[in-house]
This record gives C-alpha cells, sequence and structure tokens, in this order.
C-alpha cells in the first residue's frame, strides 16, 4: 500500500535530520580539533588584548558608526525629499547621488576621502571627519531609498487632512508625514546602522594613530603580533557583541509596528 | 437677503481626458445645509474637494467667505483655516494622541498658545461628548468615534463652513448614528454646511437645500422636501428609488 501524503511528509523530515547529523558528525570528526583550538582560542593572546580591545577599538568602532549613521541620515531624508520632489533636477541629482554612491565599492569612498579629496581640495581631514563623511556619504544612499519608502507608505489623507487645516506642504511634511514614516521605518533603520557598523571597518585602509584603532585594524595589529589566529576570533565576537542586540531589536520593532512591509525598489 | 458663503460659478474639473465637472453654478448662504446626493462618479465629492481647493479646478470661480479661491494669488493655506473638512476615512493623524490632533493646526497654523489651544480643543471635544478621550490615540477608537474627533479638530479651527465627505459611509451601521446626531447638532447652532451624504434621512430632516448629481452637472436643486420627496427629474427619481428601496430593484446598468 502506498504512504499517505501525511507520512511521506513526516518520513522526509526525519530524513532531513538525519542528513544534517551526519554532516555535522563528518565535520566533527574530520577537523582537527586541538589544532583550531590552539589557534583560535589562545587565551593568553586573548588576554592581552585587553582592556585596549574594549576602551579603544569597540568605543571607536561605535563612536565611527554613530557619526557616519547621523551625517548619512540627515543626508538620506534631504535626499528621499529631492526625489519626491516636484522639481525635476533636484530628483535628477537625488537619483544620481544614490546611483552612483550604491554602485561603488565603500572602500573607494574610503580611499577617496583619505587621498582624493583632500589633494582636489587642499584640505586636510582629521580622521573623525573622513570616517564620518565616507560612512556617512554611502549610508545616506542606501538610507535616502528607505525614507522615501517610508514617506511614500504614510496614507495621502494624512496629507489632506493637514492640508485642509491651513499647513502649507512643508509643514505638513516636517509635522505629520516624517514622524510617521520614520515610526514605519524604524526596523529597516537599524538594519543599515548593522551594516554601517560592519562597514566602518574599511577605515583600517587609512593611517591611523593608536589611540584611533576601531576593531578591525585592531586585530590586523595584534594579529601580526601574535603567534596564533585568535585575535580575528576576538575582534569578529566583539562585532557580534554589537551587531547582535541591534538585531535583536530590528526585529523587536517589526512585531510592535505589527510588521507593517515597506518595499524599497 | 442672507449673506452668501459659498459661490461657484463655472466650476469645470477634469482628470485627464475624464471630464468629472462640467459647468456647475452654486450658492451657498450662511447658516445653510446643503446635502449634496447623486451616484458614485456623479463628481460630488470632486465638487466638495473644490471648495477648499484640496482639487484645483480646471475653470470657473470659487469664492469662499468673501475670498475667490480661484484667484493665482490666494493665500490658500490661510483661506483653508476658515473651511473645515471631514473625511470619509477620518484620517487623524495617526502618531498623535486626540489632543494633539486637536491641537496641532492651532498652534503650528494660527499660532495659538499651548493653553489656549488646549482649551479650545477640549471645548469641541465636549461638543461631540468624547472628553474623556482626550489622552486616547486614534487606532484605541471606534470609527464613530474617529469621525467625531475629526470633526472636533475641523471645529478647533473655529471654520465658518464645514464640509463634509461621505463622513458616515466608512462606519459600521450602529455608529452612524453618533456622527449625524453631532451634525444635526452643528447645524442646530447655525453652522454654515455642505455634505455629500447617502444618508436620505438626514437630508430630508436637516437639510435647507438638496443638490442631486448626475455626470458632472447639478441636476435638480431645491428643498429637501421638494428633491427628494417629490423629484421633477427622472434620473433624480431613479436615484432615490434605487436609494430608498434598494431590494425591489433589478441590477441597474447606468451604474
Amino acid at each position: 500500500m502506498a504512504l499517505s501524503k501525511r507520512k511521506r511528509a513526516t518520513y522526509f523530515r526525519y530524513a532531513q535530520y538525519g542528513l544534517l547529523l551526519v554532516i555535522a558528525l563528518v565535520i566533527a570528526f574530520t577537523a582537527n580539533w586541538s589544532e583550531i583550538v590552539h589557534t583560535f582560542f589562545d587565551l593568553p593572546t586573548a588576554g592581552q588584548m585587553f582592556p585596549d580591545l574594549v576602551t579603544v577599538s569597540l568605543k571607536n568602532t561605535i563612536v565611527y558608526t554613530i557619526f557616519g549613521f547621523a551625517l548619512g541620515l540627515l543626508l538620506g531624508l534631504l535626499l528621499a525629499l529631492m526625489k519626491l520632489s516636484s522639481v525635476a533636477p533636484y530628483r535628477w541629482i537625488a537619483t544620481g547621488y544614490i546611483e552612483f554612491f550604491r554602485g561603488v565599492p565603500a572602500l573607494l569612498v574610503f580611499l577617496a576621502f583619505t587621498v582624493a579629496v583632500p589633494l582636489a581640495f587642499k584640505i586636510k581631514f582629521d580622521i573623525y571627519s573622513t570616517v564620518m563623511l565616507a560612512l556617512g556619504l554611502v549610508g545616506a544612499a542606501y538610507m535616502a531609498e528607505t525614507i522615501r519608502a517610508g514617506i511614500q507608505a504614510v496614507p495621502k489623507g494624512q496629507v489632506e487632512a493637514a492640508r485642509s487645516l491651513g499647513m502649507s506642504q512643508g509643514r505638513a511634511m516636517i509635522t505629520i508625514v516624517i514622524p510617521q514614516a520614520f515610526r514605519i521605518i524604524l526596523p529597516p533603520l537599524t538594519n543599515e546602522l548593522i551594516l554601517l557598523t560592519k562597514d566602518s571597518s574599511l577605515v583600517y585602509i587609512i593611517g591611523l594613530a593608536r589611540d584611533e584603532y576601531e576593531l578591525t585594524k585592531f586585530g590586523r595589529e595584534f594579529l601580526s603580533r601574535s603567534p596564533t589566529l585568535t585575535p580575528i576570533l576576538v575582534v569578529g565576537l566583539s562585532y557580534l557583541i554589537i551587531t547582535l542586540p541591534l538585531g535583536y531589536l530590528s526585529r523587536y520593532l517589526e512585531r510592535r509596528t505589527g510588521g507593517k512591509k515597506v518595499s524599497v525598489v | 437677503m442672507s449673506e452668501i458663503c459659498v459661490e461657484i460659478t463655472g466650476l469645470k474639473k477634469s482628470f485627464g481626458t475624464l471630464d468629472v465637472l462640467k459647468g456647475i453654478e452654486l450658492t451657498v448662504n450662511r447658516g445653510d445645509v446643503v446635502c449634496i446626493i447623486g451616484p458614485s462618479g456623479s463628481g460630488k465629492s470632486t465638487l466638495l474637494r473644490c471648495v477648499n481647493l484640496l482639487e484645483e479646478p480646471n475653470g470657473g470661480r470659487v469664492v469662499v467667505n468673501g475670498v475667490e479661491l480661484t484667484d493665482p494669488d490666494v493665500d490658500i493655506d490661510l483661506a483653508r483655516t476658515k473651511i473645515g473638512m471631514v473625511f470619509q476615512s477620518f484620517n487623524l493623524f495617526a502618531h498623535l494622541t486626540v489632543l494633539n490632533n486637536l491641537t496641532v493646526a492651532q498652534r503650528k497654523v494660527l499660532k495659538r498658545g499651548e493653553k489656549e489651544a488646549q482649551e479650545v480643543a477640549l471645548r469641541n471635544l465636549e461638543r461631540v461628548g468624547l472628553s474623556e478621550k482626550a489622552n486616547s490615540m486614534p487606532a484605541q477608537l471606534s470609527g464613530g468615534q474617529q469621525q467625531r474627533v475629526a470633526i472636533a479638530r475641523a471645529l478647533s479651527m473655529d471654520p465658518e463652513v464645514m464640509l463634509f465627505d461621505e463622513p458616515t459611509s466608512a462606519l459600521d451601521p450602529e455608529l452612524v448614528g453618533d456622527v449625524l446626531g453631532v451634525m444635526r447638532q452643528l447645524a442646530d447652532e447655525g453652522m454654515t454646511m455642505l455634505v455629500v451624504t447617502h444618508e436620505m434621512q438626514f437630508a430630508r430632516e436637516v437639510a435647507d437645500k438638496v443638490i442631486f448629481m448626475d455626470g458632472g452637472y447639478i441636476v435638480e436643486e431645491g428643498p429637501a422636501a421638494e428633491v427628494i420627496g417629490n423629484p421633477q427629474e427622472e434620473r433624480t427619481r431613479s436615484f432615490l428609488a434605487r436609494v430608498l428601496d434598494p431590494t425591489h430593484h433589478g441590477p441597474s446598468d447606468s451604474d
């Protein structure tokens, strides 16, 4: 007798569990555990990384990210408004900007602000300005699209109600639309923050003083003096300390706002 | 002869190639309640939205409270503070409490102080019977309560005329009465009102004038008792027959 559909589904699921178990066992038995433990869990080396890991590099990663995010948010809002503007040149500029900075690697933007821009305009940025500009300009391109989608997700009736009460277009935008748009896009914006946190690692290509090191640069520096690869693991875990709570926050906000999906095209 | 509040002459509006209003003449005296009825697509909502220029007319003149809104040099934001509007879908500001819904435009547009704005707001909430909801969020209210808050919000600007765009069409039947009650009370207090509605009972009892629109024209207008009770035009008769006694009519091919 042929199996019923339900029985077949059950057996198929058992087969999948079995396959996962086999893969895990193969990895467990073929890996060289003593070498891995020696290379990545070298506790004395890990110990030497403290306290600078936290007081300098983790702190700097957070500071660079917040600077970049703040600029990105402001510029992103401006670009979103330009993209929705009835003035065609504003739309062209915003579209050109977004396409450009989404399309080039962030690493090149960092290089531009360390070398090309200071050369061209005969100015010297300090490290915070460089990071803020590079991260902010790249972040703005992504955030602009998110913010635009958020603004468009606010029902048209909200603007009509505001205008019917005598508010100007700009006043309605600032008082009524933008606050609601940000409520809607809080979850995707939190994801932008996570991406920027990781992009802040690109600072490593800039010549940094010791107290300007962020996590990646700090890890590489330590790696060159360390007999093992432990610094890599420690730095990786440090990023997770920042990004995992943010990811949790993003999912929490998404649940709270009723999981309203904003389509970013 | 009473004072004229709204005067519309030769009003035309089209969306693309679709002509929605084909030349509307309408005068509303101060203190009058005018109900606009008609089948869907007849242009009645568009007409109402032209009275505060939420829709830009393609031709004709709209004069409200002595100000010509169709004049390109008019300060439309200022003019709109004197024209209250209530929407079918309420459109309460979702991120603000009921109280702040009523104060935000008073403060940002009329530049009233916080204390004065709150006093005005609370007075108007009381008029619509929702004083106890001042600190609720719109989403916590029923549809009927939201619409009454929307009326109070419009009243807080001290308008000289109120526009109602199908104010009860999105409500559950048992909540319609509360909103109509507030509107009736407003009419009794002498507010000038333009009401697009399907509530024939309300039109019959409250309206000073009823306007029947079809196909972008005003087909028939006059006192409620005449237009609803004894319509002269065939189109008015067939519309009213379908609205007042829907179960005794087959599907219409005109709608």
